[in-house]
C-alpha cells in the first residue's frame, strides 16, 4: 500500500515537473519572435546586423521610431488603420447586434431562422481572395479605390457575419424571462430589447467590438488591393512596403511592427474571458 | 399619455400606425440591415465574378469585355502553375493544421489540470494568434534571415549546417508552416482547453471505478465529449490555411522555384501582374466552389447552423 502511494505521488511530482518544463518551454517560445521584433527596433543597422545577433541592445536608439513615425508616413498609416477599424466596427456591431438578437430571440416562418443563420455564416467562411476581383472592379467603377470608405465597405463584409454570430450567441445565453417581465409591465418587444437585453449584455457587446477592432487592425490583403495611397493605405500595407526586392528596412519595419503588435496585445488582455468564444464565433462558450 | 393626447387625432393614428407596423414586423425589421448588406457584399460580387470569368477582361476600365466562354475554366485543366499552387496549398493545409492540432491537443491535455486558473498565463501563450498577419511575418523574415537570423546562429552554436530557410527550395514551405504553427497552435490550444473544463465528471469516476486505463478513458471518453470542438477548431483552421496569403507574400513571395506559391498568391499574381482579371476570377470560383463544399460538408455534420 506504502509503496503504491509513494510510486503515485512520485508520477504525479514527474508530471507536475513535466507540465511545468512545458509552459516554461512554451512560454520562451511564444515570446522570443515577440521580443526579437521589439528588440531590432531598439538597436542601430549596424547591431541589427551583427554576429552573432546582439540579444540585448547593447546601445539602444529610437532612431527607427523618429524613422518611420517621424519621417515616414506610419503616423498617418496607422491613423488610417484605427479610423477604418473604427467606422468597420461601429456599422458591424450595430446591425450585428440587431440581425444577432432577432436570430436568438425570434420565430420565423419555413426554417427561415436556421437558414439565414447558416448563410451568415457562410459569407464569413469565404476567402478574402475570392471577392478582391469584384471589389477592385466595383471600387474602381465607382471611383472609390485608395478611399478609406471602400476599406469599411469591404471589411464589413466579414466583420458583419462575425459580429451577428457572436451576439447571437450572447443573447442566447440570456434567460428570456426579464424581457417578457418587461413587456408585461407594458414595454414594448423593442424596448424589451433595448432596455432589458442590450444592457444585460453589455460585455459581450465590448468583446464584440474589441475582435471586430482586432480583425481590421490586421487585416492586409484587402487593403493591399485597394489601396495604393498613402492617404488611405494601413498600417500592415505600410509595413510591407518596406520589404522591397532591394532592400528590407529592417529596423523601421521593426519599429513599425512592434508599435502594430502593442495596442493588439493590449486589447487581447482585455478581452481574454472572451477568447474562447470571441476566436469560435460564439460556438464554443469558454 | 399626457404628451399623446396634446397631438390631433390624425397624427396620434397615424404615429400610432407606424408604431404598431414596426412593431408587428420587428423581427424582420431587426434583421434587414444586415441581410441587405451581406447580400449586396457576396451576392454581387459573386454574379459579378461569374460574369467576369466568362470574359476576356481587361484591367483598363475603358476597353470592353470579350466574350470567350468556358475558356478560363478550361485552362484551368492545362496550366501548370495553377495546379502548383493547388498542390502547394494542399500541402500546406494538410501539415501545417495536422501539426498544430496534434502540438495544441497534447499540450491542453497536458496543461489542463495545472494552467486552468492561470487565466494570465494563458493569455499570454494566445498573444501570436491575435498579432497582425504581417508583423509576424517580418518577425519570421528577421529570424529565418540566412546572413545575420537568430535560427542560424543556433544552428551554428549546436554544430549543425546553416541554412537559407525560405530562401532554400527545399526548407521555404517547412519555413512558412513553422511561422504558421507558431501563430495558430494557441489557437487549438485554447479551444481543446475550453473542451476539456467542460467534460463532465461522472463517466470518468465510474470509468476509474470499472478500471479503465487512462488511455481507454481517453479514447473512449474524452476524444468523444470533444468531438464538436475539435471539429469547429478544424474547420475554422482549415478555412484559414487555405486563405493563406500574408505569410507567403512577405517571406518567399511564393519561390524559391514556385514551392510556396498558393492560390491566393496566384490569383493575385494573376489578376495583378499578369492582369487577367477573368481568368483571376475562374480560379476565384474554383477556391469558392471548394470552400463551400467543405465548409458545408463541415457545418451540416456539426449541425453548427442549429
Amino acid at each position: 500500500m506504502a509503496t503504491i502511494r509513494t510510486r503515485n505521488r512520485s508520477r504525479e511530482m514527474l508530471l507536475r515537473f513535466a507540465a511545468y518544463l512545458t509552459i516554461l518551454v512554451a512560454l520562451i517560445l511564444t515570446l522570443f519572435p515577440v521580443y526579437w521584433i521589439a528588440a531590432n527596433s531598439f538597436k542601430f543597422d549596424i547591431d541589427i546586423f551583427a554576429v552573432p545577433p546582439e540579444w540585448l541592445p547593447r546601445n539602444p536608439t529610437l532612431k527607427h521610431y523618429d524613422e518611420a513615425f517621424v519621417q515616414r508616413p506610419f503616423l498617418r498609416y496607422a491613423l488610417n488603420s484605427f479610423l477604418v477599424a473604427i467606422g468597420t466596427t461601429a456599422i458591424s456591431v450595430t446591425f450585428g447586434t440587431m440581425a444577432g438578437y432577432a436570430l436568438a430571440r425570434f420565430r420565423y416562418p419555413w426554417q427561415w431562422r436556421k437558414q439565414i443563420s447558416f448563410w451568415i455564416l457562410s459569407t464569413r467562411m469565404m476567402p478574402p481572395i475570392v471577392s478582391i476581383i469584384p471589389l477592385y472592379l466595383f471600387f474602381n467603377y465607382f471611383d472609390m479605390l485608395n478611399t478609406k470608405s471602400a476599406l469599411i465597405i469591404a471589411y464589413t463584409a466579414f466583420n458583419l457575419p462575425f459580429a451577428t454570430w457572436m451576439m447571437k450567441s450572447y443573447f442566447q445565453d440570456l434567460p428570456v424571462e426579464l424581457e417578457e417581465a418587461a413587456i408585461v409591465d407594458g414595454d414594448t418587444r423593442w424596448g424589451a430589447f433595448l432596455h432589458v437585453a442590450l444592457p444585460l449584455a453589455r460585455p459581450g457587446l465590448a468583446a464584440t467590438a474589441i475582435f471586430c477592432l482586432i480583425i481590421s487592425w490586421n487585416e492586409f490583403l484587402l487593403s493591399l488591393i485597394v489601396t495604393l495611397t498613402e492617404q488611405s493605405q494601413t498600417l500592415p500595407i505600410g509595413i510591407a512596403g518596406r520589404v522591397t526586392q532591394y532592400a528590407t528596412y529592417w529596423g523601421e519595419i521593426s519599429a513599425a511592427g512592434f508599435m502594430a503588435c502593442v495596442p493588439i496585445v493590449i486589447f487581447a488582455f482585455i478581452v481574454q474571458k472572451h477568447l474562447v468564444r470571441g476566436l469560435s464565433l460564439g460556438a464554443v462558450k469558454g | 399619455m399626457l404628451k399623446s393626447e396634446k397631438g390631433t387625432a390624425a397624427s396620434l393614428r397615424l404615429g400610432r400606425g407606424m408604431e404598431q407596423w414596426s412593431e408587428r414586423h420587428l423581427r424582420y425589421l431587426m434583421l434587414a440591415p444586415t441581410v441587405v448588406i451581406l447580400l449586396a457584399l457576396t451576392i454581387f460580387p459573386s454574379i459579378y465574378m461569374f460574369y467576369a470569368a466568362v470574359h476576356r477582361v481587361s484591367p483598363n476600365p475603358d476597353l470592353p469585355w470579350t466574350f470567350v466562354g468556358v475558356d478560363n475554366f478550361a485552362r484551368l485543366l492545362t496550366d501548370g502553375q495553377f495546379q502548383v499552387a493547388l498542390r502547394n496549398t494542399v500541402v500546406f493545409t494538410v501539415v501545417a493544421v495536422s501539426i498544430e492540432f496534434l502540438l495544441g491537443l497534447g499540450l491542453a491535455l497536458l496543461l489542463d489540470k495545472f494552467i486552468r486558473r492561470l487565466t494570465f498565463l494563458k493569455t499570454v501563450l494566445m498573444i501570436p494568434m491575435m498579432l497582425p498577419p504581417i508583423a509576424v511575418a517580418i518577425t519570421w523574415k528577421l529570424i529565418y534571415e540566412p546572413q545575420f537570423g537568430v535560427l542560424n546562429e543556433i544552428m551554428f552554436r549546436l554544430g549543425l549546417p546553416i541554412q537559407a530557410w525560405a530562401g532554400d527550395v527545399n526548407l521555404a514551405m517547412f519555413s512558412i508552416i513553422v511561422a504558421d504553427v507558431w501563430q495558430w497552435t494557441p489557437f487549438i490550444f485554447l479551444l481543446m482547453l475550453a473542451g476539456l473544463a467542460s467534460l463532465p465528471v461522472e463517466p470518468y469516476e465510474a470509468a476509474a471505478l470499472d478500471g479503465a486505463s487512462s488511455w481507454r478513458q481517453f479514447w473512449d471518453l474524452t476524444i468523444p465529449f470533444l468531438k464538436p470542438v475539435i471539429a469547429i477548431a478544424l474547420l475554422l483552421r482549415v478555412m484559414d490555411a487555405l486563405r493563406l496569403f500574408d505569410l507567403v507574400f512577405i517571406l518567399t513571395g511564393g519561390g524559391p522555384a514556385d514551392r510556396t506559391k498558393v492560390l491566393s498568391l496566384y490569383i493575385y499574381q494573376v489578376a495583378y501582374r499578369f492582369a487577367d482579371p477573368g481568368y483571376a476570377a475562374a480560379i476565384s470560383l474554383f477556391v469558392l466552389f471548394v470552400t463551400i463544399v467543405l465548409s458545408t460538408w463541415f457545418m451540416k455534420r456539426m449541425r453548427l447552423a442549429e
